[in-house]
């Protein structure tokens, strides 16, 4: 039972070919809004479950509560999904991984690993918009439905399944909480990115950039590789959807489209949204300990800004938290570099302090320590800092 | 679908047969004939390599008051250079950073942010400073957890050393609500009356 | 995965949680036989969710089911609270921070209740009585509740769709084994004024049903068994 988004008999046909465009599966009909279902039905089920999942991640302390970045997102969210916008409700995760999902019961999730990775507005759009697509076809019910179906004859012939959905979820069971439901079919994905990449130029939000949300996704996976990290696990998306360089390329060809009026990123506005947040979630993304591809990140986002002192810093933490041969020096330069740079957080001194002990550079780490000390004179560790300096304690 | 807690609690037993808490007197007790400790109340230890517990996996020994989803007193005895603090825990994609004897104590208790943190649970440090393990000088750093699995959040204090190039390092954590502040006055006494053996 | 993990899940359980018949273990806690006379109970809302395991082993969740049965639980207990003769009150609504973390809190004093008196892992220190607390705290909860004491509920069930026990006799042909469904549940009666919890009782077993009024009355006698009115 597929609901395909064609233009059928509202005489829309005719006013595109009018407008010198090509009624295709880009001009997409938002369906009317929805009621809720019944409750004895399959759908009805995984409405009333998400409801449950809702209300724990609710009491969860791990949402985000900050109403300015809640209501920058939300509106975007908002916007994208027109009539529909009653019918959902954002929530921001603090959890390292690159995911956004949406509930059939009109929950959405956007985690802190995506915020991060985000260069600018448009690329948020698109990620919200692609999950708005699933949930506007109600790809939940649907995949639902078809593995049930199908997995009546994997169990005759004795295939083990995993949970619901095919994929590795391991990593998703970190959340604690269903992350939107079930894993959605290739197909599936397919569709919802068509959907997002209309939405978001709808909305005036230039398209080329639904690509290189994935194309940034496939920087950072070769840089890992390239590193010699273990990829096995690097995303779980790339397990469930289709591959990465397909979604960039269909993506970037369906962005070179006539899009009239689409031309918006809102990168300095998306700055400005996260700015308050962004330490934050920069030590959660060095905390991941997937170096290769945190370094990736830090250098694309120092790309845009050039003088940012904060990725910077992070860029040596990364460094010295991997520790490998020649990563000392490489995070004393990080650091260094970092002290030229606007927005620098005094944590600098305090790193640098830790690595020239490691060189053996004793008096500069001394000189290190206390500069950070005269700064964050309060810092959770002040004591035992200060202790290095008198030389009392090793 | 919340089964978790209990599978969790299952896997404790094998089809064999069920493993037991053990009793620890009160008085000196010697932990991987190496670290001793002095305790004026009696605990209970599990010292179970099947045993996940997120607050300390791959500790040398755990003891408890109340429970394994409450308070857990965990005990790291000799880790060597090169060796990770605690292990990894099932389904985790992180490779645990290597001790080296040369660490300070804030990279000493990053080594311990990372153990804790492997099941998507938060750290926050509170405070870190010198201080004493025993006899021997070392650090003391006291820290909140959030934990992932039921949003609980747990109060903790830590005390270690760095020994002739080994870590020893005593940690306790409980919920902030009550039992934290009810088991902190007999642990406080136990962690000072820590001596290291291997001397 | 799901068949297996069903597969072990009831016989572990029941080695790991006990059962009714193993050693029996107190449900009360030191000193505490009967609630006092006009003491007024705070019914927590009751956690519960319904599962349907379908015949390929996907768990699904049942609205309709869970919807059912809550209504089946809260009906029973209300019944009961008229018969317990004391006043009783029931939580609603959005919980404010401090109640949600007290919540969670109980969460995992429950289990370790579970696993560590009625369990495998019986802690030596607790010479085998209930000895369990929220601490002072639970006083928030009966301020805002106004009530003595209060009983949460937890319940988790699954059933086996009529293709899935389809599915099991052809399982069982194939050698292959396959859960059919497991019930576990616990009751706890926190007294607010200290926090101890004064009751406790938890259930697994392979059968019950809380789709329908009666089954669902049995459930909550067995799980209500020895409440101390």
């Amino acid at each position: 039972m597929q609901r395909r988004p064609f233009l059928l008999g509202c005489g829309c046909l005719a006013f595109a070919a009018a407008a010198g465009v090509h009624a295709d599966e880009y001009d997409y009909q938002v369906p009317p809004r929805f009621s809720r279902p019944d409750p004895s039905s399959d759908e009805g089920g995984l409405w009333a479950f998400m409801d449950r999942e809702e209300q724990r991640l609710k009491r969860s302390s791990f949402v985000i509560r900050d109403p300015a970045l809640h209501d920058y997102v939300n509106r975007i969210a908002c916007r994208l999904a027109g009539d529909h916008c009653p019918e959902m409700r954002v929530y921001l995760v603090r959890t390292p991984y690159f995911n956004a999902s949406m509930a059939p019961n009109g929950m959405m999730q956007v985690w802190s690993g995506l915020l991060v990775r985000m260069q600018n507005e448009g690329q948020l759009a698109a990620v919200l918009g692609h999950e708005i697509g699933h949930y506007l076809q109600r790809h939940s019910v649907e995949r639902l439905r078809d593995i049930k179906s199908r997995s009546s004859f994997a169990q005759i012939v004795g295939i083990a399944l995993g949970v619901a959905g095919g994929g590795n979820l391991g990593a998703l069971a970190q959340v604690g909480i269903l992350a939107g439901g079930l894993a959605y079919g290739r197909d599936q994905e397919r569709e919802a990115d068509r959907i997002g990449i209309a939405l978001m130029a709808r909305n005036g939000y230039a398209p080329a950039e639904a690509g290189r949300v994935w194309g940034q996704l496939l920087e950072e996976y070769e840089g890992a590789k390239a590193a010699g990290e273990d990829v096995s696990t690097t995303n779980i998306l790339f397990a469930s959807h289709p591959p990465a360089e397909e979604r960039r390329e269909v993506l970037a060809a369906a962005a070179k489209r006539d899009w009239p009026g689409a031309e918006r990123t809102g990168a300095d506005e998306y700055r400005a949204a996260l700015a308050s947040h962004r330490m934050g979630f920069l030590y959660d993304e060095v905390r991941r300990r997937r170096f290769g591809e945190s370094l990736v990140l830090f250098d694309r986002l120092l790309k845009a800004s050039p003088r940012d002192g904060q990725v910077q810093y992070f860029k040596g933490e990364a460094y010295r938290l991997r520790g490998r041969e020649g990563d000392t020096k490489l995070a004393l330069e990080a650091y260094r570099a970092a002290l030229e740079m606007d927005n620098t957080p005094p944590e600098v001194h305090r790193s640098l302090g830790t690595v020239l002990r490691q060189t053996g550079e004793d008096a500069e780490a001394t000189r290190a320590f206390q500069r950070f000390l005269e700064l964050k004179p309060d810092a959770e560790d002040a004591e035992l800092i200060r202790s290095y300096l008198t030389g009392s304690q090793s | 679908m919340r089964l978790t807690p209990w599978l969790a609690a299952a896997a404790l037993c094998t089809l064999a047969g069920c493993a037991q808490m053990v009793k620890v007197e009160s008085g000196q007790v010697t932990i991987k004939d190496t670290l001793s400790v002095t305790t004026a109340s009696a605990w209970n230890r599990f010292d179970l390599p099947q045993l996940n517990l997120s607050v300390a996996p791959g500790a040398a020994e755990i003891w408890t008051q109340d429970g394994v989803t409450l308070d857990a007193l965990a005990f790291f005895v000799g880790v060597s250079q090169g060796e990770t603090l605690g292990k990894a825990m099932p389904g985790s994609t992180k490779k645990l950073p290597q001790f080296r004897s040369a660490m300070t104590p804030g990279e000493i208790v990053e080594l311990y942010e990372q153990m804790v943190t492997q099941d998507g649970s938060a750290f926050a440090l509170k405070r870190v400073a010198p201080g004493r393990f025993g006899e021997q000088p070392g650090f003391r750093f006291e820290h909140t957890i959030t934990r992932k699995s039921d949003s609980v959040l747990l109060k903790g204090v830590g005390q270690g050393a760095v020994v002739k190039g080994k870590l020893y390092l005593v940690v306790f954590t409980a919920p902030s609500i009550y039992y934290y502040e009810r088991h902190l006055p007999q642990v406080e006494p136990l962690m000072a009356s820590a001596r290291i053996r291997a001397l | 995965m799901i068949a297996v993990m069903r597969r072990a899940l009831l016989s572990v359980l029941l080695l790991w949680v006990g059962t009714g018949v193993a050693l029996a273990q107190s449900n009360l806690a030191p000193g505490f036989t009967k609630l006092p006379p006009n003491s007024t109970i705070a019914l927590m809302p009751v956690d519960i969710e319904l599962f349907e395991i379908s015949a390929g082993g996907v768990i699904e969740p049942r609205a309709d089911w869970t919807a059912a049965a809550s209504k089946n639980i809260m009906a029973d207990l209300r019944v009961r609270k008229a018969k317990f003769g004391a006043r009783a009150t029931e939580i609603t609504g959005e919980q404010d921070e401090a109640v949600e973390a007290l919540n969670n809190l109980h969460g995992a004093v429950s289990r370790a209740i579970v696993v560590h008196h009625f369990g495998q892992l019986k802690l030596p220190t607790k010479g085998g009585k209930l000895d369990w607390t929220l601490g002072p705290d639970a006083a928030k909860l009966r301020e805002k509740s106004g009530a003595d004491y209060a009983l949460f509920t937890w319940i988790r069930d699954s059933y086996a769709s009529a293709e899935r026990k389809a599915m099991m006799v052809v399982g069982a042909l194939l050698g292959v084994g396959m859960g059919g469904g497991v019930q576990q549940a616990y009751a706890s009666l926190v007294d607010l004024r200290t926090g101890q919890i004064v009751w406790f009782n938890r259930m697994v077993r392979g059968t019950g049903d809380l789709r329908e009024a009666e089954p669902a009355v049995e459930t909550l006698n067995a799980l209500l068994t020895g409440f101390p009115l």
